[in-house]
C-alpha cells in the first residue's frame, strides 16, 4: 500500500513494551499526573496497531489522507500514544517533557488539538460512535481506510456503547474494529464484583460483531486476532483483550486503588526495578 | 397571511434541494419524521441515516461524519436532541467546535399534551450555555427556511429550534441580512416593547393589536437569533420606556435573562419585566392555551402585564 508504518518483528515488538512502559512511568512521575495502570493494560495493543502492521500510519504525516484512524476512546488512557506519535515524528519529542505542563502541547486527556489524536475523549462512550461515522464518511468517499477504536471494560458500562454496536452491525462497517481493554478493573474495585458485566463475548456477538478474545499481553494472541481484521464477512470485529491493568509494575497490577495514585520516593524506586525488566516475552 | 405551514417542512424542504448539490451533506433523524424528509430519504438515500432512537448514538456518529469532512444535520424532537445528548454535544460536539446542525422540533411547550417528558422549558439556557453554540429560533417557515440556508451554506454549531405546529407566516421573506441581524422590530412603538421569540412571537403581535386598540403604542421584537444575541437590540429596547419579554421557558437563564443581561450591560436598563415559567410549575392536561393561561403567559396576561409597567412607568 505504500505505507510506512513502523513494522518492527517480534523481539522488537518485545523491547518496545519495555521502551513504553519506562516512557510513560517516568512521563507521569515527574508530573505527578496521569492514569498510568490504564495505559499499562494497552500498551501491548498499541504498540500490534503502531509497530506490528496492523494500522496503517506514515511516519511524518499525521493527516495522510489514507491513513487508518485510531481513537482511544478511553480518554484517560489516550496519553499512552503519546510516545508513539513523538516516534512517528508527528511532534517533537521534547514535548513528553513537557506532558502536562502549561504551555505543552500534551495533556493528561487527549486532545484532538494533538498531531495523530483523532478525536477528542475523556468521557466515557462516545468513540465508537465516532469511528461509526468515520467509516460511513469513508464508505461514501470510496475510501477503505479502517477506524480502531480502544474502549476499557469499565467503559462497556455506557448505554450509548451499546447503542453504537447495534448500529456499526447494522451498517455492516467492516472496517470498524473495537478493541475492549478487558483488564476487569474500575477506579472502586473490580467489575464484575461492583456491577457485572458478564461475558462481554456474548454480548457483542449477540449484537452481530465478529468476535476475539485473546490473551491481551501476548504479540501473537494479538497479532492473530488483528489478522481478521476485513474478514468478518461484512461483521464490526470487536477484539477482547483480556489484560492486567497496572501491568508491569507489581505493586500496581490487579490493584484499582493506583487508578490516579501517583507512587512516592520508594515506590518509584520499586517501580523502576520492576520495569527494569521486561514483563513481556516473545 | 399565508396558510399556516411547518417549519420543519421549510426547513428540509431547503436542505433537500442543498443535499442535491452537495454529496457531503448528510442528515441524520432520531426516528422522527416530516412530509419533506419522505422524499429525501427516497431520493437520496446515501445520504440519510436512520440512527434509531439512539439519539445519543447518534450525535456521536455526527460527530465522527464530521470529523471525517460531511456536513451534518442531526434532526429529532427537542426534548431528545438537547436535554437527552447534552453530554455528547457538550463532550464531543462543543470540545471539538463542530460544524453540525441540531434541529430539535417542539421546543418549549411544543408537545402541549405530552407534558413533562416532552417539554423542553430548559433548552434556551441549556444551549446558550454551550461553548460554541449558535441558537436559532424561527418564528414562523420563511425565517426557518432562512436559517436552512445559513445551515446548507455557513456551517457551523448551530442548535435550531423549530415550533412543532403550523405557524402563519409574519415574513413574506427572510433574507441573510435579516438573520444576521438576529432580530426583527415587528411594530414600532413608545411605550413599551413586547420580545419574544418562537411561537410566542405571534401572541406579542396579537397583544400588540389589543394594546393599540386602547390607545396604546407598544412595540414587538422577534428575536429569532438567540445566540449570539444582537449587539444593537439593547440600544433599541432602551428607547421604549418598558420591556416585557415571554417565553415558554423557566426564566432562570432564559430567553429573557439574555435580553435583560444584555441591556443592563449596555446600560440601557429600562423597566423590565419577564413572563415565563416558575420554578415549581406544573402540568394539566390541555392544549397550548391552557397550558399558557397556567403558567401567566397567554395573550391576557402579558397584556396585564403591559398595562401594570405603564401605569407605574406613567
Amino acid at each position: 500500500m505504500g505505507f510506512q508504518s513502523k513494522k518492527s518483528n517480534l523481539s522488537d515488538l518485545v523491547q518496545r513494551s519495555q521502551w513504553m512502559r519506562r516512557t510513560l512511568f517516568e512521563m507521569v512521575v515527574k508530573h505527578g499526573a496521569g492514569c498510568l495502570p490504564s495505559c499499562l493494560s494497552m500498551v501491548e495493543v498499541l504498540i500490534s496497531l503502531y509497530y506490528g502492521g496492523v494500522a496503517n500510519v506514515v511516519a511524518g504525516e499525521p493527516r495522510h489522507a489514507k491513513r487508518d484512524r485510531i481513537l482511544i476512546s478511553k480518554g484517560h488512557a489516550a496519553m499512552a500514544q503519546y510516545p508513539i506519535l513523538a516516534d512517528y515524528g508527528f511532534f517533537p519529542k521534547a514535548e513528553l517533557e513537557r506532558f502536562s505542563e502549561p504551555g505543552g502541547l500534551l495533556g493528561i486527556y487527549a486532545d484532538f488539538r494533538v498531531p495523530g489524536i483523532e478525536g477528542i475523549s475523556g468521557s466515557l462512550g462516545h468513540g465508537i460512535g465516532m469511528g461509526a461515522g468515520i467509516c460511513l464518511a469513508a464508505r461514501a468517499d470510496g475510501q477503505d481506510h479502517r477506524s480502531f477504536v480502544v474502549v476499557g471494560d469499565g467503559e462497556c458500562y455506557e448505554g450509548s456503547i451499546w447503542e453504537s454496536a447495534m448500529f456499526a452491525a447494522h451498517h455492516r462497517l467492516e472496517n470498524l474494529v473495537v478493541v475492549v481493554d478487558r483488564n476487569q478493573l474500575c477506579i472502586l474495585g473490580r467489575t464484575e464484583e461492583l456491577l457485572s458485566l458478564g461475558s462481554l463475548e456474548d454480548k457483542w456477538r449477540s449484537f452481530g460483531w465478529d468476535v476475539a478474545s485473546v490473551d491481551g499481553h501476548s504479540y501473537k494472541a494479538l497479532l492473530g486476532a488483528f489478522d481478521r481484521v476485513g474478514h468478518t464477512d461484512g461483521k464490526p470485529y470487536v477484539i477482547i483483550s483480556n489484560s492486567v491493568k497496572g501491568k508491569g509494575i507489581s505493586f500496581m497490577e490487579g490493584n484499582a486503588e493506583w487508578h490516579n495514585k501517583i507512587p512516592n520516593e520508594q515506590q518509584i524506586a520499586r517501580a523502576r526495578e520492576d520495569l527494569s525488566v521486561n514483563c513481556i516475552s516473545v | 397571511m399565508s396558510s399556516p405551514s411547518l417549519m420543519r417542512d421549510a426547513f428540509i424542504d431547503y436542505i433537500y434541494e442543498a443535499a442535491q448539490k452537495n454529496r457531503n451533506l448528510i442528515f441524520l433523524s432520531a426516528d422522527f419524521g416530516a412530509k419533506a424528509l419522505d422524499r429525501f430519504r427516497q431520493d437520496l438515500p446515501g445520504q440519510f441515516i436512520h440512527a434509531g432512537i439512539s439519539e445519543q448514538n447518534m450525535v456521536d456518529v455526527g460527530a465522527g461524519l464530521a470529523i471525517a469532512g460531511k456536513q451534518v444535520v442531526l434532526y429529532a424532537m427537542a426534548p431528545f436532541i438537547v436535554p437527552r445528548c447534552y453530554e455528547q454535544i457538550k463532550a464531543v460536539l462543543c470540545a471539538m467546535n463542530l460544524p453540525i446542525a441540531l434541529v430539535g422540533v417542539g421546543a418549549g411547550l411544543g408537545y402541549d399534551h405530552a407534558t413533562l417528558t416532552h417539554f423542553t422549558p430548559e433548552d434556551i439556557a441549556a444551549t446558550k450555555a454551550l461553548n460554541h453554540m449558535e441558537v436559532w429560533s424561527p418564528a414562523d417557515s420563511p425565517t426557518a427556511l432562512a436559517i436552512a440556508h445559513l445551515v446548507a451554506e455557513q456551517p457551523a454549531l448551530r442548535y435550531v429550534r423549530l415550533e412543532r405546529q403550523p405557524m402563519p407566516a409574519i415574513y413574506p421573506e427572510v433574507t441573510r441580512d435579516d438573520l444576521n441581524r438576529g432580530y426583527n422590530h415587528l411594530c414600532q412603538g413608545r411605550d413599551i416593547c413586547i420580545v419574544a421569540c418562537g411561537y410566542l412571537v405571534h401572541k406579542a403581535l396579537k397583544v400588540q393589536r389589543m394594546l393599540a386598540a386602547e390607545g396604546l403604542s407598544v412595540g414587538v421584537v422577534d428575536v429569532y437569533g438567540i445566540k449570539p444575541l444582537s449587539a444593537d437590540l439593547a440600544g433599541l429596547l432602551g428607547g421604549y420606556g418598558a420591556v416585557v419579554t415571554v417565553e415558554e421557558q423557566l426564566l432562570e437563564g432564559g430567553f429573557g435573562s439574555g435580553i435583560l443581561e444584555s441591556m443592563a450591560e449596555a446600560g440601557k436598563l429600562r423597566p423590565f419585566k419577564r413572563l415565563g415559567l416558575r420554578n415549581g410549575f406544573d402540568v394539566s392536561n390541555g392544549d397550548r392555551d391552557v397550558l399558557h393561561a397556567k403558567y401567566g403567559i397567554d395573550t391576557p396576561d402579558i397584556a396585564a402585564a403591559a398595562r401594570s409597567m405603564l401605569q407605574t412607568v406613567g
